[in-house]
């Protein structure tokens, strides 16, 4: 599903990833682990194209990525649902059409819109906070109000960056539920974490990465 | 079916962003109502130089030993011209008596002449599409060659004058609609570089989720077109405004207004001219969208 091969990033002479190669199988969920700066979240952004590599080839899906027209990368885009680490809410709009902006990019009618909304805040538990603003919410409800963003588009692919990042460790637990959830219905997951607690008995393959390179892989 | 979407997105930003849409679309009306008040100036100018022709007529003064038979033939030859739209043969008596119409009590300057000393001619009238600097040289030319025929006279400068006022009306109106119409985009374009920038945070997330070019320009693109359209009612209703509060009423005391005409025909289209350069603008604003 997603295949790095010898793939290599440099941020202003600094190498943020160097000949990483690594494949996550289809409906599989893994993690990538690492210290702050280690080059996880740029994986990530490299797979959401946000960034390109400068050398090595990405493939997800039937997708080469360097062979990609510009025009192309929405349409990736919608096959990839991201929970950003910065969660990325828009302040001026409610929790309903922060999620529902996901499907109207996408052209769909008003009442497709609403009905999987509130579909998929149901499954974040969120349904009475459809009228509330991000601000409104604690960390934990904009962290789910994020994912419901990331899934409601029924992406094959959901990449999440950080996402337990300021949360206290039920939240977080509550969070890995239903990443397995979103993963038992057959979505590839991949999540990029620094926290062990996070991926500690799942029995999901972990990748493990230090100042850019792949140092292990294990089972949590 | 984003369309819609986008129409609210625009609308909502229009209200939030309302002042300085307010003062974009006044500025545009400005714009709009000076190009206006330029193609008004420019229409009635041309309008004017285009009856000033009606009153031009080329004199042709004749041999003084011609026969009737002669002058028959010289009238034929013209009238087949198809520049030609009457030609009138004054003999030299009548040219006398023109002349003496003409001064009036001052007709004493012809005592003691006994000879008649002036020409026989033909006024020749020109249709009013052949009254161009180039085709009256030309029809001068062919008629000097003419037998019988002395002597050709029109107004040349009197023409030349005509053609350099249209031209350089025209020429300056064009200036100046151009400059007009530039500074009119360019506000479009600085306000929805404004909305751009302020919403960035909102279309690189948009992005990101999936939109695609069309979807993010939308809501941008409509707005410079609200805008455009707003700025062109506004003016409209200037322009009608100016037309009736001086035209209309002034007209009733001094009757010199009312030579001017108004093509309001024209002016209805003053939203949709606005529309135009409502939305050129937002699109050179917005440039070439990139993902990564």
């Amino acid at each position: 599903m997603i295949h790095f091969s010898d793939v290599s990033k440099i941020y202003e002479n600094q190498a943020a990833l160097r000949n990483i190669t690594f494949s996550i199988e289809k409906g599989e969920m893994a993690f990538i682990t690492g210290p702050s700066g280690a080059g996880k979240s740029t994986i990530l952004k490299i797979i959401y194209l946000s960034e390109k590599p400068d050398e090595g080839s990405v493939t997800i899906a039937e997708w080469e990525l360097s062979k990609l027209k510009e025009s192309s990368i929405p349409f990736l885009r919608r096959n990839i649902g991201v929970v950003f680490q910065d969660f990325r809410l828009l302040d001026n709009r409610n929790v309903f059409d922060n999620i529902a902006m996901a499907l109207r990019i996408r052209g769909m009618t008003e009442y497709e819109v609403k009905e999987r909304v509130m579909e998929v805040l149901k499954t974040v538990n969120l349904r009475h906070k459809a009228d509330g603003f991000p601000k409104t919410l604690s960390g934990g409800e904009q962290q789910r109000v994020v994912i419901a963003r990331a899934i409601v588009g029924e992406p094959t692919v959901l990449l999440a960056d950080e996402p337990t990042g300021n949360l206290d460790a039920d939240t977080a637990a509550g969070i890995t539920r239903m990443f397995k959830e979103i993963n038992a219905k057959g979505t590839t997951v991949l999540v990029a974490t620094h926290n062990k607690e996070l991926f500690r008995n799942t029995g999901r393959r972990v990748i493990k990465i230090d100042n850019g390179t792949i140092v292990g892989e294990e089972m949590g | 079916m984003y369309i819609l979407y986008s129409l609210r997105l625009a609308i909502q930003s229009v209200w939030h962003e309302k002042w300085i849409n307010l003062l974009s679309v006044l500025t545009i009306a400005a714009g709009l109502f000076m190009i206006t008040l330029t193609f008004f100036s420019v229409y009635n100018m041309d309008l004017a130089t285009k009856k000033l022709p009606e009153k031009f007529s080329m004199m042709l003064y004749l041999n003084n030993d011609l026969s009737e038979h002669e002058v028959g033939n010289i009238m034929s030859t013209l009238k087949k011209n198809n520049a030609v739209e009457r030609a009138r043969y004054i003999s030299k008596d009548k040219a006398l008596e023109e002349l003496r119409g003409v001064l009036k009590n001052a007709d004493y300057v012809l005592e003691g002449i006994n000879e008649n000393p002036l020409p026989a001619s033909i006024e020749v009238k020109l249709r009013q599409e052949s009254v161009s600097i180039s085709k009256v040289k030309k029809l001068a030319a062919d008629i000097r060659k003419i037998k019988g025929i002395e002597e050709v006279e029109y107004g040349e400068q009197f023409l030349n004058s005509i053609h350099s006022i249209k031209a350089g009306a025209q020429t300056l109106g064009l200036f100046m609609i151009s400059i007009m119409s530039t500074g009119v985009i360019f506000v479009c374009y600085s306000t929805v570089k404004i909305m751009f920038y302020r919403r960035k945070e909102e279309i690189e997330t948009f992005k990101l989720l999936g939109a695609t070019r069309g979807f993010i320009r939308a809501p941008f693109v409509i707005e410079g077109g609200i805008l455009g359209i707003g700025g062109g009612v506004v003016s409209l209703i200037g322009t009608m405004a100016l037309y009736y509060t001086l035209f209309y009423k002034l007209a009733l005391t001094m009757p010199i207004f009312k030579i001017i005409v108004f093509p309001s025909e024209v002016f209805i289209a003053l939203p949709f001219v606005g529309l135009a350069l409502g939305v050129s603008g937002a699109v050179i604003a917005l440039g070439r969208i990139r993902f990564s």
